[in-house]
């Protein structure tokens, strides 16, 4: 596990004639080789600045990036694509392009004004469509596939450029849930496989504590907190991309949890009948109110108030007197 | 060089023969191009007179040395120029609509002709010592400092939609400024005028056909250098960027060489429409390819072809009229990419 990226007391920013506009401030970091790495944090935290920065686009104000042996900025532009690749969370799509062409161009660094590969550069491509499961599509035109395999294309492009880090800035935004599955955990698998430092931008919480190795969170005014997920989640940390007072992240369950007061209600029965009836009761809370007893039993499902026995939750709402709404 | 690079991006027998026929379409093109016209002359006549040398009749021999072999060569190189440009527009922009004049490079090259015929009168010199040299020159003038001024932007922008937007209001600004130096002129200056930007192929010496000549070579070589920056920019700049192309001096690669190739050709020929925006759709509907080692020479051996199509029908043979070639262009051309257009979906193969 090597370090391959590390950020050093970072202030990133903008700057416009005399003005700095500061946006991110002392941000301490290390990326692993052989891991994937997530970056979570709300919209306008500076996610976008911190990837700019990594590619070196900008240049920090204090403190120092290292990729490798030096700051990203200071690499010529063609080095620093031998060292690092990126996918980007909008398609665009030649659709005359096949898969293959398209996981050639990403040899595009190591090739002549040409652009023809050579026999080292198929070999990579290859690799890189054995890596991503994407060989059987490569002759396909890109306009022919679906999103995620089009997705799964620019990972293997990324791939097949060979370099230590691959940054995907959110790959997964416009992607079904189980697409958002596939791909992280073939990027999970791509780290480890061909020892890669995989750092993702995604707003998914759930798939990043499945799949990431290490996640890294920000958030407005806090520094950078990094670390694995499963220990952020037990010692609360995660709760450090939530507004506090509102949400909460409920460790028994891996989820985001809406904050609310204590219900009042005397709910009886198994723990995971009585975890959705709350959820559907606080969906209405202020509309419902009881004193007796509830109670929910299983095999088969029926919620028992008083005397009253139904049959669904829906029953319950429908049905129940209206001293219960 | 050029033929090694074609080898070379032939991945399937398909795209070869795509080629080749493509190639041989083109000499049949050329020959009949310089047979047909006010007098038909043979195709083995010709064949014979140019590899031998001898002409049964001395007025052949003028008419196609001296008047069709310049008109035809000119033809030609005109319709490699502007596909060239209009493609690499079309890249650079990522738009389908981009084409050579998209940096007012027409509007420029109209504006310095403009000058030099409208306001002629003013500046004291009158339309009929004008020669085509003048024209050429006013042309290449006029096309140089409008694209000097899109340049100046182009320092300062780093959009290149920006960029776009910019070279179109450039060209709106100038062809306004035209419109007020037509409304004052004189009827005979405006006709003068008006010819030339109908475009025509014809009336070059071989020293201006020379000039073409280098000026094309010019205008193409950087491209062939920077084949592989355009395949990567097939992704957007971002991705290109990403995968170590220099996307500043891409840009100014695309401004100089179309302000060469499609500036030339402008003065030369006169502004001709049509060719540089449907010719690279052409291209890619028959290599069915994104790849520029293929869409370059395709584009290259489409428009000389087209050109040539659309200069020997504007011939009307037999007669001695010969319809402007702006005219036929887009006379021939738009009904042939509609049709394409509405057989194949464009969109989705751009």
């Amino acid at each position: 596990m090597d370090q391959v990226l590390t950020g050093k007391n970072l202030s990133l920013g903008y700057e416009k004639g005399q003005d700095r506009k500061v946006i991110l401030s002392d941000l301490n970091f290390q990326l692993y080789s052989g891991q994937l790495t997530c970056l979570l944090g709300p919209n306008g935290v500076g996610k976008s600045t911190l990837v700019k920065a990594i590619l070196g686009r900008i240049r920090p104000f204090e403190g120092e990036i290292k990729l490798l042996e030096k700051s990203p900025v200071d690499y010529p532009r063609e080095k620093l694509s031998k060292k690092l690749s990126v996918v980007l969370s909008e398609p665009i799509i030649p659709a005359q392009m096949t898969v293959e062409q398209l996981v050639g161009l990403g040899r595009t660094p190591y090739l002549k004004w040409s652009g023809t590969l050579s026999e080292l550069d198929r070999k990579y491509v290859n690799e890189a469509l054995v890596a991503t499961k994407m060989d059987f599509l490569r002759k396909e035109r890109l306009g022919e596939l679906s999103d995620g395999q089009r997705q799964k294309a620019m990972i293997a492009r990324a791939l097949a450029q060979d370099g230590k880090v691959i940054i995907l800035d959110e790959p997964t935004s416009h992607l079904d849930l189980v697409n958002r599955h596939e791909i992280m955990f073939l990027l999970q698998e791509i780290a480890k496989s061909q020892d890669k430092a995989i750092l993702v931008v995604t707003h998914d919480l759930d798939i990043a504590i499945e799949t990431a190795h290490q996640l890294w969170l920000m958030n407005c005014g806090s520094p950078l907190i990094a670390g694995l997920p499963e220990d952020l989640i037990l010692n609360a940390q995660i709760n450090e991309l939530l507004p506090k007072d509102r949400f909460f992240f409920d460790p028994k369950r891996g989820k985001v949890n809406l904050r609310s007061d204590d219900s009042g209600w005397q709910i009886q029965g198994s723990e995971d009948l009585v975890f959705w009836l709350e959820k559907a009761l606080k969906k209405r809370k202020s509309s419902f109110w009881t004193d007796e007893r509830i109670q929910v039993l299983d095999n088969p499902f029926r919620i028992q108030v008083g005397e009253r026995i139904y049959h669904s939750i829906a029953d319950f709402f429908e049905e129940s007197p209206s001293s219960l709404r | 060089m050029i033929c090694i690079f074609i080898v070379n991006s032939m991945k399937t027998n398909q795209n070869a023969f795509f080629f080749i026929l493509a190639a041989v379409a083109l000499v049949f093109l050329f020959l009949i191009n310089l047979g047909l016209g006010s007098v038909s002359i043979p195709v083995d006549t010709i064949l014979s007179g140019l590899f031998t040398g001898e002409w049964e009749k001395s007025s052949h021999r003028e008419i196609i040395l001296n008047y069709r072999f310049p008109k035809s060569l000119v033809a030609v190189m005109a319709g490699i120029a502007l596909s060239l440009s209009g493609l690499q527009m079309q890249t650079f922009f990522r738009n389908p609509l981009a084409g050579p004049y998209v940096l007012g490079i027409s509007s420029g090259g109209g504006f310095g002709v403009a000058i030099l015929l409208l306001a002629g009168s003013f500046l004291g010199f009158s339309g009929i010592v004008i020669s085509s040299w003048a024209t050429a020159i006013a042309g290449i003038l006029g096309a140089v400092s409008v694209l000097a001024l899109v340049s100046l932007v182009a320092w300062r922008v780093r959009d290149s939609m920006t960029l776009l937007i910019v070279g179109i209001m450039f060209g709106a600004a100038v062809s306004a400024i035209i419109s007020v130096l037509a409304f004052f002129s004189e009827a005979e200056a405006l006709k003068l005028y008006t010819i030339w930007s109908m475009g025509s192929l014809g009336g070059l010496g071989w020293n201006q056909v020379g000039l073409l000549g280098l000026l094309l070579a010019i205008g193409a070589f950087p491209l062939l250098l920077a084949t592989r920056s355009f395949n990567a920019l097939l992704l957007g700049e971002t991705y290109a960027e990403s995968m170590g192309i220099n996307p500043v001096r891409l840009r100014w690669l695309v401004i100089i060489s179309t302000g060469i190739l499609a500036g030339s050709i402008t003065a030369f020929c006169g502004p001709i429409a049509f060719v540089g925006i449907a010719v690279p759709h052409l291209a890619r509907l028959v290599w069915k390819s994104a790849d520029h080692r293929i869409l370059f020479p395709g584009s290259a051996l489409l428009g000389a072809g087209l050109l040539l199509l659309c200069d020997t029908i504007g011939q009307l043979p037999g007669s001695a009229q010969t319809l402007p070639i702006n005219a036929v262009t887009s006379l021939v051309g738009a009904p042939v990419v509609i049709a394409l257009v509405l057989k194949r979906n464009f969109s989705k193969e751009f």
